[in-house]
């Protein structure tokens, strides 16, 4: 089937080429014109041939047409659109300058500028945000947050309030791949969950794929946020920054050659005493982080960028418990183009997490990380107007340290420890194809090859018939089975060696200008595995590679959608349905111990997960009033079957919801501009109540009560709710000034629900008798910010 | 360590959720017979005298555990001298043996028979450390506000061990128990540590140490994630009912819940400087 593929890709390009008459290209960047930065998907559409097309993630074009005059309108959220007329009789390099419409006169009323659906381009299940529509949004605590927005889209939810995270599509937390300036992102949530890492001030740009997902992108089964970052003012300097009640940020950027170069500086922190000021302790909580990219065009054909990340969270209480996390990330990328038509970008990626907990009451400190070396080469090949390619190479290298244990003083009783480290290969290879088939009917199809090597030097246990778990027919559990003998592989010995193709197929209908129909495939294989059993994911959390026993996570998705843009763009409406199923997703044995757990084989079954759902969008993209309701009904499940006939399987062999399945999800978001000096803004949310297991009985059990539970994640916590709201005040006198500024108060949560965190029963220490104890993290919570510009 | 390291997420959520007592409408299940079978040799007694528990679950809520009267219960120990438990008729559900001989290392099977169905259980009796000594620290626990007491004890040598502790504070109608390992302290010191800010000078805790299988560990480790504060939490584990060590030879679905298990036990009172 590859081979066939891949066959009637030559054969498309061979009759392509055969066609070509007397065809020329134009291409070039298209930026901002005030601060010069180059802008990712900004439309352009040749009126004369109905074609469209988008920059790519570095600002570049590149169209192939046969020779005339044609019409070129660009147009981008936000942007004022351009209408030019192009002869086109050579090869033209145009580079575009579109200007933001907030920046012209008032008079001037300008329609254009929509959030229009590409109805015709074969890509679905894709949701753009540029950080001015997020920065529209309100948030808690005042402070604009990218994970925070992207939970108001279809298809997208997180486990809960306070907790980190999010689920696309029923997919786990972990199967998400975060990518900033297109390095790994292991952990995106600072203060558990209660921000994300990602400064704002700093990014440019986001896009979330949930399923069509390009061949591309790989190593994650059920969704890909791309993120990218501002490459700073070419111009001129300028600096911004804020000030709230939970942290302060700070940024820079300026030309560094002017026109050429630029860079971005930008610094985050909260405060220290956070939620800990209560006790008159030296406890604190904070996180901060840095965000910076330098970019440098060295000539036409020639970009290079530098970007790097650093962010921590410190937790303390007292001295005695120390916890640090975060990730770094500093990637060098070499744009290069070999022809105004073949566009390559090199990437050079070093990414790491690290993770540090030092518990003084036990005399335990612990290290642990995972760091990544990933170069990937990626080309797009704009070979005419109705046919494009990408194509490349990517390889990552893994170095996993599950763990170091060190006592922390003299007299701890801890034994010196370091868990085995880990380490693995990904290799891949992709091409995709953009088709322009009719003038109705596009494609978008390709493939991606993968392999995953794990590699020595490691110890690797053995178990009787292979088999790490092991069934406990008497009293019905799984238990860990003892090791039957050890292994060793040398530096770098192949332990564990998978192969993989994942076909990715999408295709447009248009029925006319306005409305369409599309329908995707795509399979992904995901080769790390997060070690929770949690809810939520938490930092303390460990990645695993595949090995012999913990075998690749493999996903199927299809789905269909309706698109269709009304009245003038003003309205846009983006229906789908989809349903996928996953192969190899793992859960634990009852009473998994995961911490420091040198074989993780040992608690681990391999079950298989489904998750369906119908997902509407419904925006008003102009006027006053903007906003959107999105709506998703879905249900998302997991099995764990006996591997034989004997054995239980968790939950008896039957499906159970996950812990973040939710049949309802409605979010409204809506904007609304009174006037220059003031704009508001609400966001309502309402979900199912997380699935959860509640008690069906209890016994005495040495003095205490124990809870029986039935079924798992039978029961759901009450209905989730909340409102909030925010106003914008930008003072008029900004205009005319050197400086601006503007002031933001937002209140969460207007209504005050007390939403259930969790609801937990126990036998109340006084009385002895049992209760339910519900808690909520999140009551009414105002906020103000004041931002500043200069 | 995660335990901890939960509690400690909890006290920065604290700060600013808020926690409320609600109803809730439970759905109710079967009745099924509970087994609460352990044999604790103290330290310095002959250790005849012993009891065994049996009950049945009940709803959630309801408030009372009703006793099971009249099984018939009895343990063996290898050599096949039966050591029969008989009903107290003053305490329904309370089976009194004062003839038992334990020894440690030896094999020991429980059999109680119940409207016809017989439920068995095979342990070894194991062994138990002596607490060395205790300390007290006025400024302990996680904040530092709080009076804590480490009850110290050497790890038994050169054998993978498990130890449950349990501590009665007079401040506290229901005792608090930990399962710890050896995994990080093997052949060193370990202590068992509790910290509470109510107590005061004069209190007396009582620490009791008990040697357990790695079953029982694992058991155990797993009621307390449900009987804790944490048991439906942001960062829970799921849920399930855990079945113990005793099995319904008659209808094995039948399942009995409890544990049988034996060990020598290690008390030691301290009273709160």
């Amino acid at each position: 089937m590859p081979k066939k593929i891949l066959t009637t890709i030559f054969f498309l390009l061979l009759t392509f080429q055969l066609y070509s008459q007397e065809k020329y290209t134009i291409s070039g960047l298209i930026s901002d014109s005030k601060n010069k930065e180059t802008l990712i998907g900004v439309s352009l559409y040749i009126e004369e041939t109905k074609t469209g097309l988008t920059t790519n993630e570095y600002g570049f074009y590149s169209i192939t047409l046969p020779k005339g005059t044609y019409t070129i309108s660009v147009s981008y959220v936000g942007y004022q659109t351009l209408q030019e007329k192009i002869e086109l009789n050579k090869d033209i390099k145009k580079n575009f300058f579109i200007t933001e419409t907030s920046q012209q006169l008032d008079e001037v009323v300008i329609l254009q500028n929509s959030k229009r659906v590409d109805v015709r381009k074969p890509e679905m299940s894709v949701n753009k945000l540029t950080i001015q529509e997020i920065k529209e949004m309100p948030v808690i605590f005042g402070e604009v947050d990218v994970i925070k927005s992207i939970l108001t889209l279809p298809g997208v939810t997180n486990a809960g309030e306070g907790q980190s995270g999010f689920n696309v599509r029923g997919g786990g937390a972990d199967q998400n791949l975060v990518l900033l300036d297109e390095a790994t992102i292991y952990n995106s949530s600072h203060l558990f969950g209660l921000f994300s890492v990602f400064n704002p001030d700093a990014i440019k740009d986001l896009k979330l794929y949930k399923g069509g997902i390009p061949s591309r992108y790989g190593g994650r089964l059920s969704s890909i946020l791309d993120i990218y970052q501002k490459e700073g003012n070419k111009n001129e300097f300028h600096m911004n920054g804020g000030i709230g009640l939970i942290s302060s940020r700070i940024l820079a950027e300026g030309p560094i050659v002017k026109g050429k170069g630029s860079f971005v500086f930008a610094g985050r922190g909260s405060y220290a005493h956070l939620f800990l000021k209560l006790f008159d302790n030296p406890n604190s909580a904070y996180f901060y982080d840095l965000n910076t990219k330098l970019s440098y065009s060295v000539n036409e054909k020639n970009n290079i960028y530098l970007s790097g990340y650093f962010g921590r969270d410190v937790f303390q209480l007292n001295n005695s418990f120390v916890n640090t996390y975060g990730n770094a990330v500093l990637n060098f990328r070499w744009n290069h183009l070999f022809s105004d038509k073949l566009f390559s970008n090199l990437s050079m990626i070093y990414s790491d997490y690290y993770y540090g907990l030092r518990l003084d009451i036990i005399g335990f400190n612990w290290d642990s990380g995972i760091k990544n070396y990933n170069v990937k080469y990626d080309f797009k090949h704009y070979l005419t107007d109705k046919f494009k390619l990408t194509y490349g190479i990517q390889s990552n290298y893994y170095d996993f340290n599950p763990g170091r244990i060190e006592p922390t003083s003299e007299e701890s009783g801890i034994n010196r420890d370091q868990l085995d480290k880990k380490y693995a290969l990904e290799n891949a290879i992709y091409l995709d194809a953009e088709h322009q088939i009719t003038k109705n009917f596009a494609l978008s199809y390709g493939l991606r090859f993968s392999n995953f090597l794990r590699l020595g030097q490691q110890k690797i246990n053995t178990y009787a018939n292979n088999q790490p778990v092991i069934f406990n027919s008497d009293f019905q559990i799984y238990e860990s089975a003892e090791p039957t003998g050890v292994i060793y592989y040398g530096n770098n010995a192949t332990i564990a060696k998978f192969d993989n193709l994942e076909p990715r197929f999408s295709a447009s209908y248009t029925l006319d200008d306005d409305q369409s129909i599309k329908a995707s495939y795509n399979r992904m294989t995901q080769y790390l595995h997060l070690i929770s059993n949690t809810q939520s994911p938490t930092p303390l959390d460990v990645w695993a590679p595949s090995d012999q026993y913990l075998k690749p996570q493999l996903l199927d998705q299809v789905a269909l959608g309706y698109f269709r843009n009304f009245s003038n763009d003003v309205y846009s409406l983006e229906a789908e349905t989809f349903y996928k199923k996953i192969k190899n997703r793992v859960d634990y044995i009852d009473g998994a111990n995961l911490i420091a757990n040198e074989a993780i084989e040992r608690v681990v079954l391999n079950g298989r997960a489904r998750a369906y759902g119908i997902e509407i969008l419904f925006r008003k993209n102009i006027g006053r009033y903007k906003g959107w309701i999105s709506y998703t009904l879905s249900r998302t499940q997991q099995q764990v079957a006996g591997r034989t006939p004997e054995e239980t399987g968790i939950n008896n062999g039957r499906w159970y919801r996950t812990g973040f399945d939710k049949l309802h999800n409605l979010a409204i978001v809506g904007n609304y501009k009174y006037n220059d000096k003031w704009r508001f803004s609400a966001n309502f949310t309402l979900q199912t109540g997380q699935p959860v297991t509640f008690p069906t009985g209890q016994y005495e059990y040495e003095g205490i009560t124990v809870p029986i539970f039935s079924t798992r994640n039978e029961n759901n916590l009450p209905l989730y709710h909340h409102l909030d709201i925010s106003a914008t005040m930008t003072p008029r006198k900004n205009k005319g000034r050197k400086w601006q500024s503007e002031w933001v108060f937002g209140i969460y949560n207007l209504y005050n629900r007390m939403n259930s965190a969790s609801i937990t029963f126990r036998q109340n220490q006084d009385t002895g008798s049992n209760e339910a104890i519900r808690l909520s993290i999140f009551g009414i919570v105002p906020s103000a910010t004041y931002n500043i510009k200069f | 360590m995660k335990k901890i390291y939960f509690s400690l997420l909890i006290v920065l959520f604290a700060a600013i959720s808020c926690e409320k007592v609600i109803d809730v409408d439970l759905s109710s299940s079967e009745p099924r017979l509970v087994i609460e079978a352990t044999i604790q040799w103290h330290n310095g007694t002959p250790g005849n005298e012993q009891l065994v528990k049996l009950s049945t679950t009940s709803d959630y809520f309801s408030g009372e555990i009703p006793p099971v009267s009249g099984a018939t219960v009895f343990i063996t120990n290898s050599a096949n001298e039966v050591f029969d438990f008989v009903e107290d008729i003053a305490n329904p559900g309370k089976y009194k043996c004062l003839t038992f001989n334990p020894v440690v290392n030896e094999t020991y099977t429980l059999t109680v028979i119940h409207e016809g169905e017989t439920y068995t259980s095979t342990e070894k009796l194991l062994d138990t450390p002596l607490i060395t000594r205790i300390e007290q620290d006025d400024e302990g626990g996680i904040l530092g506000n709080e009076t804590e007491v480490k009850f110290f004890f050497n790890d038994l040598v050169n054998q993978t061990n498990f130890y449950m502790v349990r501590i009665d504070d007079p401040n506290k109608v229901i005792p608090e128990f930990g399962v710890i390992e050896d995994r990080f302290f093997q052949n060193n010191e370990m202590f068992g540590l509790y910290f509470n800010e109510d107590l005061k000078p004069g209190d007396t805790l009582k620490c009791t140490l008990n040697g357990v299988t790695q079953n029982f560990y694992n058991y155990m480790d797993i009621l307390l994630e449900q009987t804790g504060t944490n048991s439906a939490g942001p960062f829970s584990t799921p849920t399930s009912t855990v079945r113990g060590n005793i099995v319904n030879q008659t209808n094995f679905d039948h399942f009995a819940l409890g544990y049988f298990r034996l060990s020598k036990t290690e008390v030691s009172e301290y009273v709160i400087q």
